[in-house]
């Protein structure tokens, strides 16, 4: 599926709008950064709750597809500002991470 | 003048710290290692840094006041100052904002406050390895405009640190130091890049015989904490080893 086909999705809220459109291959569920950098690969879908700028910097070095954030956390304006820059979309969304891998697993073109 | 400063160590009200490392004896301690300056920094609270302050003028140490705090994003930062109340205020401002869930001491370990003779005043009810609800830039922003010292705990250690839950230490942040793990220094553990940043190392002690394992030489003009900011700027700092 592509960004914007998640972005159509009721459970998911597009924070962050200026993106990339493209295909999503693969995921990746963490709220360790150090996991997701050794471990998440790349063009992945980065889910979740770590709402931190940080985030979006080790999203661009994994070249990552996009990022939901879970459990409705508060996403602070440097993260949307740095996503921005580096067209990054970013979901919102009040599911947890089970949950949001679960909505997004069965949908993706594997 | 030069210094030797610990500036991480647990007290017994920390759930990790051993009941031995009352204020009082904290301080012996460091006396007797001559450690010029330490600080107690508890797991998000302040609570036994008036008897640490007590405790060190008895013995003839300097301290400063700080905690270390647990953020949302589960990483350790530590916050010092050099006035008691802005530790104490910065306790009620976290206290609300941990979560509401009771220590069993059994499970999690002791939480004891203490006065500066070792007598026991009470227990800290809320368990204090929690994180509070809090974000990293926002209690940074908060003790910086307190006139604090902001420094993210052992970047390097594999969990509770900048790098194992954010990724990575971006350059250019409003840090006033970075602590490395005392593994660094100890047994030679990789070393991360920590750009233009002040470096220090401290102890992190959770027993008696862990304080000053590793600690700071610092160029000092006085004990102020404004000292110690410009000592951090200039770079005036070098990590020993005892």
């Amino acid at each position: 599926m592509k960004t914007s086909e998640l972005a159509k999705l009721p459970e998911l809220k597009l924070v962050q709008a200026k993106y990339e459109d493209r295909e999503i291959k693969n995921g990746y569920t963490s709220d360790l950064l150090s996991d997701v950098l050794a471990n998440a690969g790349e063009n992945a879908l980065l889910i979740t709750i770590q709402a931190h700028k940080n985030t979006v910097a080790v999203a661009s070095l994994l070249d990552c597809a996009g990022i939901i954030i879970c459990n409705g956390k508060t996403i602070p304006e440097d993260m949307l500002q740095s996503a921005a820059q580096e067209n990054i979309a970013i979901f919102n969304t009040g599911l947890n991470q089970f949950a949001a891998s679960h909505l997004i697993y069965g949908r993706l073109n594997r | 003048m030069k210094i030797k400063a610990d500036l991480h160590i647990h007290s017994c009200l920390s759930p990790c710290g051993d009941l031995e490392m009352s204020p009082r004896a904290i301080a012996a301690r460091a006396k007797e290692l001559s450690l010029d300056l330490i600080c107690v920094t508890d797991h998000n609270t302040a609570l036994n840094n008036p008897s640490a302050a007590r405790a060190c003028a008895a013995a003839g140490v300097r301290c400063l006041y700080g905690m270390e705090i647990n953020t949302r994003e589960e990483v350790h930062t530590l916050c010092y100052f050099d006035e008691l109340e802005k530790a104490m205020e910065l306790d009620k401002f976290i206290a609300p904002r941990l979560p509401d869930i009771k220590n069993d001491p059994e499970i999690f370990g002791d939480q004891v406050i203490v006065d500066e003779n070792d007598i026991i005043l009470g227990q800290h009810e809320k368990i204090l390895s929690s994180a509070a609800d809090l974000g990293l830039e926002e209690l940074r922003d908060k003790v910086l405009a307190a006139g604090g010292l902001f420094v993210p705990a052992h970047i390097n250690r594999p969990r509770n640190s900048l790098i194992s839950q954010l990724g990575l230490l971006l350059p250019d942040e409003k840090y006033s130091a970075v602590e490395l793990h005392k593994s660094v220094y100890l047994c030679g553990a990789a070393r991360p890049e920590t750009f233009d940043y002040p470096v220090i190392s401290n102890s992190d002690a959770h027993y008696l015989n862990d304080i000053g394992l590793v600690y700071n030489e610092i160029e000092l003009e006085d004990f102020s904490l404004s000292a110690l900011r410009s000592a951090l700027e200039q770079k005036s700092v070098a990590v020993k080893v005892l």
